[in-house]
């Protein structure tokens, strides 16, 4: 197993469109809005060069991981590459738990370029807290990875590459990667996923702990989206 | 690890047990009977839907059957592959892109539990010349050859290939075909479904026809040719010779006369066409019965006329059951017997 995701890794580390457009792209725009906010303050006090040096990071992170399952998921059910594994040794888990990695290795410089422009532009974190936020992050993204899986065995990729954006794109909309939640969405936001993995950064604002109750939503999304993949894999061994 | 010494299952590669699946309203398999034994080079024969590879899918485990059992080696198809007995080249075997066709292939090897060498294996495929290509890279022959480089990756017992040689081009075939008898003399059983016959006539030891999900021929080449009328005759009857008024009943009461045709386009001359499984002594029988057949020709049947002929005769049984069905369903509509239909 550890052969598949050894070669998952090395394949996603190749495909430099892909690269460019997870690592770049949010990179761009950061550099965009830092100079858009022109060193001011977003609603709420937060400083722009922070609130969005993690809403990019996670901007970044979530496109990676979607991208990157439920894509080539979709894409690779198509063409019979599934299939082919399927004849092979290897357990059925393998192929998601490959897909799943090489998203969390692209993830990493997703975050990491991020967070050496936000140093770069002035953001003033101990060692602890950029070493604790990029391991939050790094682990929430794993949330969406599982959302991932879970669209590709979803519909074919034509059908595929809408849903992601359609929902990658709602999810930030609402989730404070553009702009702040305003008070009266709240209410609505803690139903969104992107909003509780932005959340999670809020431990390194002054007089704030890490968000329990953003973790443990998470934790729920999570399950559910484990689950809704697994009954979906398990609908398309039957179909395929 | 050569075959045949430690078989389960009575001595059984694989067994379809009255195997049908049906996807909707479509019987894809209908009631499949069928054993595999080891060492055998085995063709699967039939048009398109005759369900060659929905039965290929139920061998190998990727599709579950609805009434019946499928076994390989004794056990389910899940265990062969996982115990590496099985390699297959599926017909919609997708490639992994972004990486090296040695890496494939290499990968392939690895996770295979009695995997072979990589060079080995890249030979064997013949593709050693293109293993630092990237498989996104590659002509639909090539892309073919490095799935048969994964269907023997490992040293499997029986090898599965769905229409192995589709896309490529007369010499790779030829090659491909070289390459894939070498596993059969190394004691492999090998299974392909193909639709190009002369491919099925001179590898295969046993060839199947699959019609409409039924297995409705099974024997070796010349047998399927035999079954199906294996030469034709043709000839005509003038009626200067005098044997115009000759009754069909002559002809057709000849030896080993399958089917029959008589056509008489020219006043006074009538074309015979005769469909035998024994030519010879149809020709002694002609003069025998005091005719002079003019323009005589004895030609053989390929294994192709073969099997369209095979299959062209289930057609026409198929339609009249049909017939018979619409018979029936009227008479049940008209309320005279329709108690004793059902």
């Amino acid at each position: 197993m550890t052969t598949l995701i050894r070669l998952e890794i090395l394949r996603t580390l190749r495909n430099k469109r892909y690269l460019m457009f997870t690592v770049l792209y949010p990179a761009l725009l950061y550099v965009f809005f830092i100079n858009a906010y022109s060193g001011g303050e977003v609603a709420g006090g937060v400083p722009a060069k922070s609130y969005f040096m993690v809403s990019m990071a996670t901007f970044g992170a979530v496109g990676a991981v979607l991208t990157g399952s439920a894509q080539r998921i979709s894409l690779e059910r198509k063409s019979g590459w599934t299939r082919q594994l399927r004849l092979t040794a290897l357990p059925g888990r393998a192929y998601t738990v490959g897909k799943i990695a090489s998203c969390a290795v692209t993830t990493l410089p997703a975050i990491a370029v991020v967070f050496a422009i936000g140093a770069v532009e002035g953001v003033r974190l101990g060692a602890a807290q950029w070493l604790g936020l990029g391991l939050a992050l790094w682990l929430g993204s794993f949330v969406f990875a599982a959302l991932g899986v879970a669209l590709g065995y979803a519909a074919q990729p034509d059908a595929v590459q809408p849903m992601v954006m359609i929902v990658y794109m709602l999810m930030a909309l609402f989730g404070g990667t553009w702009f702040p939640v305003s008070d009266s969405l709240k209410a609505f936001a803690r139903f969104n996923p992107v909003y509780l993995y932005n959340q999670l950064a809020s431990f390194t604002l002054p007089g704030h702990t890490l968000d329990t109750v953003a973790v443990a939503g998470l934790a729920g999304f999570l399950a559910l989206f484990v689950a809704a993949a697994a009954h979906l894999y398990r609908q398309d061994t039957k179909q395929a | 690890m050569s075959s045949g010494t430690e078989l389960n299952g009575g001595g059984e590669v694989a067994a379809f047990r009255q195997v049908s699946k049906s996807y909707g309203p479509v019987r894809a398999v209908n009631g499949l009977d069928l054993v595999l034994r080891p060492g055998e080079t085995v063709a699967l024969l039939g048009p398109n839907g005759a369900g060659k590879s929905s039965s290929l899918d139920l061998l190998l485990g990727l599709r579950e059957p609805d009434r019946g059992s499928v076994t390989l080696f004794g056990g389910t198809p899940r265990a062969a592959v996982q115990a590496g007995r099985v390699g297959a080249m599926l017909q919609s075997g997708g490639l992994m892109g972004d990486v090296k066709v040695r890496e494939l292939v290499k990968f392939a090897c690895a996770v295979h539990p009695r995997g072979r060498g990589v060079d080995e294996v890249l030979r064997d495929a013949g593709i050693a010349g293109i293993a630092e290509r990237k498989v996104d890279k590659l002509s639909g022959g090539q892309e073919q050859r490095v799935r048969f480089a994964l269907a023997v990756a490992g040293a499997a017992d029986l090898i599965v290939l769905d229409e192995p040689t589709t896309g490529m081009d007369v010499s790779v075939r030829q090659a491909f075909w070289a390459s894939m008898r070498a596993q059969a003399d190394a004691g492999r059983t090998v299974l392909f479904a193909t639709h190009y016959l002369e491919e099925a006539d001179s590898v295969a030891d046993r060839v199947l026809v699959l019609h409409r999900g039924r297995l409705i021929a099974d024997g070796t080449s010349a047998e399927i040719k035999a079954r199906a009328g294996a030469r034709r005759i043709t000839f005509e009857l003038h009626s200067a010779d005098g044997a115009a008024d000759v009754d069909e009943q002559v002809l057709r009461a000849l030896p080993g006369v399958v089917a029959l045709d008589v056509t008489a386009r020219i006043e006074g001359v009538r074309t015979v066409r005769i469909r035998s499984t024994d030519a010879d002594a149809d020709v002694a029988g002609l003069y025998r019965a005091g005719l002079f057949p003019r323009g005589l020709e004895v030609t053989g049947l390929g294994l192709e006329q073969a099997f369209l002929t095979i299959t062209g005769e289930r057609d026409a049984e198929d339609a009249e059951d049909v017939q018979d069905a619409e018979h029936t369903a009227s008479t049940e509509h008209t309320g005279t017997v329709k108690e004793s239909v059902r």
